[in-house]
């Protein structure tokens, strides 16, 4: 088995299972109940993440009862179905109940001693995938993980996953004051905290073409404090007017002999560097060149608080579209279409921001991700060449700076009303579309289809199960 | 040269469990697929031949990838002498002359439409031309 970090840890649950959960815990009567929720096991270099996955909520008298020692218990036969799905699916087993407060919380000494006496015996069965309790309060969580080996760790945050971005904490954490003058007119808008909030955010962007370019340089902008990139290509003379800041020695070297000219071309994901590092010096970047599919590339975004895809190939979108939902990361899809017929017609032009979000509908539901497509960009050039295919006629589709300018901004705002928790709670989720020769803007509502393999709770699927299920990534 | 990973792997066993009598070759394709060639296929009518070799890649996005094209004995031939009709064409498989037979899915569902499905659909359609 993968090895798990044992560090305080963090746990990203949904709003939807959070409210289901309170409604649940505070009915109002004052009293305790009880849940289960498994989650799935995410190590990073950040530490442990759990991912709620699913929530089992106990019945009052029937699977939650009077304690033997404490006031409560859940009742062994409905903790024994729950471990053994845990075991099976390789998920996190947590016990759920609830105390009086509101902003602190913590385990009485009845709830560690059952721990104590529970917990060795839940490891066995779980076969090692960790063991452990929250407890809640109307404002606060606490959390006791047990891993193999007698160790444990406490509760760093909750981090509750909706139109908002909310974290719950033990108790009330004095949070980082204090604002880079720089960012004085956005911190007056946001307060300190938002500031501190942006740059505390880990974000992935996937393509650092034209939509890329600029999403660097907006979240470079806005302050976010750590970025990983991916984009295997170097820039060319025909793509510098969309990429940011370019000049035309990053694609050209005229001084070199011809045949090294663009062979040393700079490489786009470090142009987007470069432009993220002039913005914000303090920035930590990681940069990558090369293809986002390879596993090794692939690792480094699966603990990102928010992903931005702006490449276009199926493989890309399947991959994010997995990480998403496996790890519990919000993302936006963004892209730009220019349909030029043989005849040279230009069709509709429109561009796009897909917010996916855990549970709200994925690419794959909503038919983004083409299958054939996708077998066509696994196979080598070698073996393309022997196929018989029918050739189309090659129509280079035009790409235009102010499309990807929109598409991106809509999804740049998006993320930060989202991360600073200004988005409203009751805020549309529907995917932008702009219309440029219409001059309309449209949205679409995602279609969410209840066995998809992505984002349903459909045992064959992904969602919420962490580092122990595949991600469609190439060796 | 890389493995197969699980879900091709799991495929494989799949296709070796529904064609236990088609002798079965794989070769890693060096990112996580396979290539696959069964031999002793039953055709027959309308085909002049009476079993093919039949070949195709497993890339290392299945079960979310098509499987597609596959790929026959190059002197494929109808009984009835007619020219090939779509979805069939000449093309190679690993360097070898062979029958390119093209049928994508549509609508595919990576619960269900496995690589073996895939090839029985193929085979079905094959002997329906």
């Amino acid at each position: 088995m993968a090895p798990i970090s044992i560090t305080p840890w963090r746990l990203v649950l949904p709003a939807e299972m959070k409210a289901e959960l309170f409604q649940h815990l505070f009915p109002g009567d004052g009293d305790e109940h009880g849940a289960v929720i498994l989650a799935g096991v995410c190590s990073s270099d950040r530490g442990l993440k759990l991912v709620a996955r699913e929530l089992h909520l106990a019945v009052d008298g029937v699977d939650y009862v009077p304690g033997r020692r404490g006031y409560r218990m859940l009742k062994g036969e409905f903790i024994q179905s729950r471990i053994r799905r845990a075991r099976d699916l390789k998920l996190a087993y947590l016990a759920v109940h609830n105390h009086g407060g509101t902003t602190s919380v913590s385990f009485s000494p009845d709830d560690y001693a059952s721990h104590e006496r529970g917990y060795p015996t839940l490891l066995d069965v779980s076969r090692g995938m960790p063991v452990g309790a929250l407890v809640f309060a109307k404002s606060a969580v606490a959390g006791d993980l047990w891993f193999e080996g007698g160790k444990r760790a406490e509760l760093k945050e909750a981090i509750v996953q909706g139109n908002q971005r909310e974290i719950i904490w033990p108790f009330p954490v004095e949070r980082a004051a204090g604002s880079l003058e720089k960012y004085d007119r956005q911190a007056r808008l946001f307060g300190d905290v938002g500031q501190a909030v942006l740059q505390g955010q880990r974000v992935g962007i996937i393509g650092l073409g034209g939509a890329g370019s600029i999403l660097a340089e907006l979240l470079g902008r806005l302050g976010v404090g750590e970025f990983v990139l991916v984009d295997p290509d170097r820039a060319e003379l025909t793509n510098l007017p969309r990429l940011v800041a370019s000049r035309r020695i990053d694609a050209v070297i005229s001084w070199l002999p011809k045949s090294l000219r663009s062979r040393l071309a700079r490489y786009k994901v470090l142009m987007a560097a470069r432009n993220i590092r002039r913005a914000n010096p303090n920035a930590k970047i990681t940069a990558f060149k090369s293809n986002f599919v390879f596993e090794q590339v692939a690792r480094h975004f699966v603990d990102c608080d928010y992903l931005f895809l702006a490449a276009d190939s199926m493989s890309a979108r399947l991959l994010f579209n997995a990480i998403v939902h496996q790890y519990g990361i919000p993302g936006v899809q963004v892209g730009a279409k220019v349909p030029v017929d043989a005849a040279g017609n230009v069709g509709e032009v429109f561009c796009v921001a897909r917010p996916i979000l855990p549970g709200n509908g994925c690419l794959w539901c909503n038919g983004l991700i083409n299958a054939s497509r996708l077998q066509d960009e696994a196979i080598s050039d070698e073996t393309r060449k022997q196929y018989a295919y029918v050739a189309d006629p090659q129509v280079v589709a035009p790409s235009v700076i102010t499309l990807n300018a929109i598409a991106c901004a809509h999804a740049v705002d998006d993320y930060l009303f989202f991360a600073t928790g200004l988005k409203n709670l009751e805020a549309e989720r529907y995917w932008f579309r702009w219309n440029s020769r219409k001059a309309t803007v449209g949205y679409d509502l995602p279609r969410r289809d209840f066995d998809c393999t992505e984002c349903s709770v459909a045992d064959v699927s992904r969602m919420g199960r962490g580092d122990f299920f595949g991600l469609p990534t190439r060796s | 040269m890389t493995a197969p990973n699980a879900n091709v792997v799991k495929a494989i066993d799949e296709l070796r469990a529904c064609f236990p009598d088609c002798p079965l070759q794989m070769t890693p394709d060096g990112a996580g697929g396979a290539l696959i060639e069964m031999q002793a296929i039953p055709l027959g009518s309308p085909w002049a031949q009476s079993e093919t070799w039949i070949g195709f890649q497993i890339t290392y996005q299945y079960p979310y990838a098509d499987v597609y094209p596959h790929f026959v004995r190059h002197d494929l031939s109808r009984e009835d002498k007619k020219p090939f009709g779509p979805g069939l064409g000449q093309g190679h498989f690993r360097g070898v002359p062979a029958v390119q037979i093209s049928r994508r899915s549509n609508k595919l569902n990576p619960a269900t439409d496995t690589a073996t499905l895939k090839l029985l659909k193929v085979l079905s359609w094959l002997r329906s031309q």
